[in-house]
């Protein structure tokens, strides 16, 4: 393997030029300019490094339709804190904000030299350590994008708040991905499936609500206002949550939802 | 062996004198023969009558009007799978060798360009009835045909499908066209940062030189946000074709001109007016051409390429008209070989334009090389 990973050492900064109008009795017009340089975790981080590695490396895309659940469990551990803030609540922005993007240097001089489609991007949430990457897009610009998405996945997934449920209140993200036969939905407004970018953050409501029955998918079920064959369907309609729960199930000796 | 395509053959016959509007006209999606036809002998082509180059028309954009059983689209699967899984990496250099990964990712996104159903082909193989039929936007012979010339020929994968994603564009790309970059992208990037903090780059002229398919004016452009203007320059008349039909197929025709000519030759009427100017030149020193990857070596255009015997010929050129071309404050920035020729550059600049220009920057690409040179006009 020719290939060199070096990574997460590229702590590129750009400057950012600010043109100022001086008021200058001599030039009237004239023009100075003075660099900033911003911090490259801040607003810049576009412009920063955008990892690519061999694809050999990047692992196999799998043929599965599913790529959402892609390198789910690469990380293995489950984070679990007291009260984190919800990060699936952040903008995209604010979440690059807490991201590092790490950098895979391919060996060779780039630019004109080479056509190798192979641009990959990976992105690490820095407080939590998830780790999210897109290889498989046409473009950069998409990889990014799918990275993201990947990361909100694997954050709603891995980051579990504590729940009481003695005086449970669902929120409404949770509200809106459950099915219409739920008791306690209270408007009638259509269920939001597994497709739509809007089920993750309830997703990771109903695993907070699973964790803090146990993995019980009975007692999760009547919290919810759910049959437990209704909740059940409602689990595996999503590979990464059904893969979450099953993990839930399986650390207290529970057998798996099929 | 070195290429010489077709169009380029026979455009140089061509008179330079054409008109632009001949070229950025031809919107209509002209239905183009096989691929392999665009491969043989230039002398029987069909258009030499016409002064006008109809840029190819890329398969994502043609009519799906091939319907072909199912069970011959996966035969063809198969059989293109087994060929990229075939290919072996010479132990020599693995950078510029073919890699089968790659490869089997290039044939995913061939299917999606080329079969409407593609989901059928690639996933949903146990479900369809073999007895089905997909529409396909080439013929099946061609598909053959097309994956044994990325693989046997290394045609490059963009001239495959006639197409790069490029930034959130898609740009129709063919020989003769330099395939833009992904390190390019952050010309477009940079632009995009210097506009949102300063109007006053909004509102101005600014210039891609020699640009290919068109991607830095186009993405330039869309950044503006419909203020200002971009000229857009090339002396090969085929990317001037292929750059006017992707700035018509983003509608930018209002604010993107395509001019033929050689760097600042179309440029006489804006000297010393432009806000910005940005250009990936030719960069590669000449010797290094034989060395290429097979695919950028053996099919794209050197002219796009080799930027004579230290690889700055151009870059020079370019930094002598920044200083007249540019506003007092315009900004510029140039895609260059690396580390290495950005410092000839910014030396040259400090020495030789002394008093010309400021805050002369050296900008790494996402791999953390040297790539560009940026500043301002005093």
């Amino acid at each position: 393997m020719a290939i060199m990973a070096v990574a997460a050492l590229f702590h590129a900064r750009f400057p950012i030029f600010l043109r100022r109008s001086v008021p200058s009795p001599s030039y009237p017009s004239s023009v100075t300019y003075y660099r900033r340089t911003v911090i490259s975790d801040g607003f810049s981080t576009r412009l920063r490094s955008i990892i690519r590695y061999s694809s050999s490396d990047a692992g196999g895309e799998g043929g599965s339709g599913n790529s959402d659940a892609g390198g789910v469990y690469d990380s293995g551990t489950v984070v679990s804190e007291v009260q984190s803030p919800n990060y699936l609540k952040f903008t995209d922005e604010e979440l690059m904000k807490q991201c590092r993007f790490e950098t895979f240097r391919v060996s060779g001089p780039g630019g004109q030299h080479r056509n190798k489609r192979d641009s990959a991007v990976r992105i690490k949430h820095l407080p939590t350590g998830i780790v999210a990457q897109a290889v498989e897009d046409r473009s950069q610009h998409k990889n990014r994008a799918s990275a993201l998405n990947r990361l909100r996945t694997l954050l709603a997934i891995k980051v579990r708040n504590k729940v009481d449920l003695a005086a449970y209140s669902p929120p409404p993200e949770l509200l809106q991905i459950l099915p219409p036969k739920s008791t306690i939905r209270t408007s009638s407004g259509s269920q939001i499936g597994p497709n739509n970018a809007k089920f993750v953050p309830g997703m990771q409501a109903l695993l907070d609500v699973i964790s803090a029955s146990d993995g019980s998918i009975a007692d999760s079920a009547k919290v919810l206002g759910l049959s437990t064959g209704g909740l059940s369907r409602l689990i595996l309609s999503h590979d990464g949550l059904r893969m979450a729960v099953n993990s839930m199930r399986a650390d207290k000796g529970m057998k798996p939802l099929k | 062996m070195i290429r010489i395509f077709p169009s380029l053959r026979f455009t140089s016959l061509l008179s330079a004198a054409k008109p632009l509007c001949s070229v950025a006209c031809s919107s209509s999606p002209v239905r183009e023969p096989p691929q392999r036809a665009s491969f043989a002998e230039a002398k029987s082509a069909p258009a030499s009558n016409s002064l006008s180059i109809t840029p190819k028309s890329p398969l994502f954009l043609r009519t799906p009007s091939h319907a072909t059983p199912l069970s011959e689209v996966w035969k063809w699967h198969d059989w293109a799978k087994d060929l990229a899984s075939s290919v072996e990496v010479s132990s020599s250099n693995s950078e510029y060798s073919l890699d089968s990964a790659i490869l089997l990712r290039e044939l995913k996104w061939l299917i999606e360009d080329s079969i409407v159903d593609d989901q059928l082909v690639i996933h949903k193989r146990e479900i369809a009835n073999d007895s089905e039929s997909v529409k396909l936007r080439a013929s099946l012979e061609e598909l053959y045909d097309l994956w044994r010339q990325r693989i046997e020929k290394r045609r490059p994968f963009q001239y495959v499908v006639g197409c790069e994603h490029w930034r959130d564009l898609v740009l129709c790309v063919e020989e003769g066209v330099l395939i833009p970059r992904p390190e390019t992208e952050l010309i477009v990037d940079m632009v995009e940062e210097l506009v949102t903090r300063d109007d006053w780059f909004k509102n101005g002229v600014w210039a891609d030189l020699g640009t290919g398919s068109g991607a830095i004016a186009i993405g330039v452009a869309k950044v503006l946000g419909g203020r200002g203007r971009v000229i857009a320059t090339d002396l090969s008349p085929v990317a001037i074709a292929v750059a006017g039909n992707n700035v018509q197929r983003y509608s930018l025709q209002g604010m993107i001109e395509v001019r033929e000519g050689s760097w600042f030759e179309p440029l006489k009427d804006v000297e010393g007016k432009l806000v910005g100017l940005v250009s990936n030149p030719p960069y590669i020193p000449s010797d290094d051409i034989p060395g290429l990857q097979a695919e950028v070596g053996r099919h794209e255009p050197k002219l796009a390429l080799d930027g004579g015997i230290d690889g700055t010929d151009s870059l020079i050129q370019l930094c002598h008209g920044a200083s007249r071309m540019l506003k007092r404050g315009g900004f510029f920035a140039f895609e260059t070989n690396g580390e290495k020729q950005s410092k000839m550059i910014v030396d040259y600049m400090t020495s030789d334009h002394q008093n010309s220009f400021s805050d002369l920057k050296i900008v790494s690409d996402f791999a953390g090389i040297g790539r560009f040179v940026t500043g301002f006009r005093l």
